[in-house]
């Protein structure tokens, strides 16, 4: 009675369409490619389509737009203060980029495209680099007294600036590894306790006990929904916090 | 201040007299005593001055942002990302260091050290261990 399950499985990529190939890799099209732009027609339905009456009063879909909005514009006012307006479209779209793909890895038998390190860590590149130029472009040279910690003697600045300057190169990876990692882990450990319900249940006597997985199991799915908003929101935060440094470098 | 109005709400105005002996709080005793109306008026004077005062004490979004939500997981799964990131960012820069001016193994074993430092570095800061606020908690207190 071997069942057997890979829990990664669920995370191959499936190319959809072949576009030819670059040396032996393949360039394709692949599921992840078309959720991601099924994500952003779904953002665009929300924004676009819904707020298009711009009517006083908002209907259903009008409103779940504004709380999107409203919720995105607060955390980018706490975190950067007046300047940070012109940030508000990055922030905003890659919130809902998040939020929204993270939630189609909720579907079942779907795929969780968050959940692959180098879209999240193109993402945070994408918010790295734009933090750098920025900073250089407003600032000049001041921007890199980000590094320099007021207020310490002058030899610690030998060790202290190496360990700022690694202290903010560590900065996209942490981002990018804390969001890939939650929804892997998540999606693992929904996979591998749904599987102890099947394992168990075809295991005679012993399948008296299947319900115990169960209840497990429909804990950790609401459990990954609060993980998948959680995370698209710290993403969110933790951009704005980064724009703020290329607003206000002083330490 | 805050204690003295949790006391009014647990006791009504009379009682409140009875615990405290007399009427007047300022203990000078040439006041009369209150009426219950100038009591509640002055319950409701205090409601509103806590009221004026608690948006300013409010956390610092950020700080509590930091902290990747209120889930214990979350917090776990933040403050280790936060330290292996520290580590896997001096391990590259050593690596490239290493490699664009051929001091084999001296730029990696340095600057993981001192990758090993940032990630602490960034645990204590997002921990809130630093001690960089400590006027964070005087402000709550008016």
């Amino acid at each position: 009675m071997a069942v057997t399950i890979d829990p990664i499985e669920q995370f191959e990529l499936k190319p959809l369409v072949s576009l030819g190939h670059i040396g032996h890799q393949q360039l394709a099209f692949t599921q992840s490619a078309l959720y991601m732009f099924a994500a952003v027609g779904v953002i665009a339905l929300i924004t676009i389509v819904a707020t298009a009456s711009r009517s006083v009063v908002p209907g259903r879909m009008q409103s779940l737009a504004e709380i999107f909005y409203e919720f995105i514009a607060d955390t980018v006012h706490q975190a950067t203060g007046d300047g940070g307006k012109r940030f508000m479209p990055l922030v905003f779209s890659l919130f809902m980029f998040v939020l929204i793909l993270n939630l189609f890895g909720m579907i079942p038998y779907a795929f969780a495209v968050t959940s692959h390190l180098i879209v999240t860590f193109g993402l945070a590149a994408l918010v790295i680099s734009t933090v750098v130029i920025f900073g250089v472009m407003k600032h000049g040279t001041h921007f890199f007294g980000l590094f320099v910690p007021s207020g310490v003697p002058k030899p610690l600045l030998a060790i202290l600036v190496p360990i700022e300057i690694i202290s903010f190169i560590s900065r996209p990876i942490s981002l990018s590894v804390r969001l890939f990692a939650n929804m892997l882990a998540g999606h693992i450990a929904m996979k591998i306790f749904a599987f102890f319900v099947v394992q168990l249940l075809l295991a005679g006597a012993w399948s008296v006990l299947s319900p115990l997985p169960l209840f497990l199991t429909i804990a950790l799915t609401a459990l990954e929904f609060l993980v998948a908003a959680l995370q698209a929101y710290v993403f969110a935060t933790l951009t704005a916090i980064y724009l703020n440094d290329a607003l206000h470098p002083g330490h | 201040m805050l204690g003295a109005s949790s006391r009014f709400h647990i006791l009504p105005p009379d009682e409140f007299e009875a615990v405290t002996g007399e009427g007047p709080r300022d203990g000078k005793g040439t006041e009369k005593t209150p009426t219950d109306s100038e009591l509640s008026a002055r319950l409701r004077r205090l409601e509103t001055q806590i009221e004026r005062k608690r948006p300013k004490a409010a956390p610092d979004p950020s700080l509590r942002a930091r902290n990747g939500g209120s889930s214990s997981l979350g917090q776990a799964l933040t403050l280790s990302t936060e330290f292996v990131a520290g580590v896997i960012a001096g391990g590259i820069l050593g690596w490239i260091v290493d490699h664009v001016f051929g001091t084999k193994p001296w730029g990696l074993i340095v600057l993981l050290m001192l990758g090993f430092v940032a990630g602490v570095y960034n645990v204590m800061r997002v921990s809130g261990f630093s001690g960089a606020r400590p006027e964070r908690r005087d402000r709550q207190e008016p």
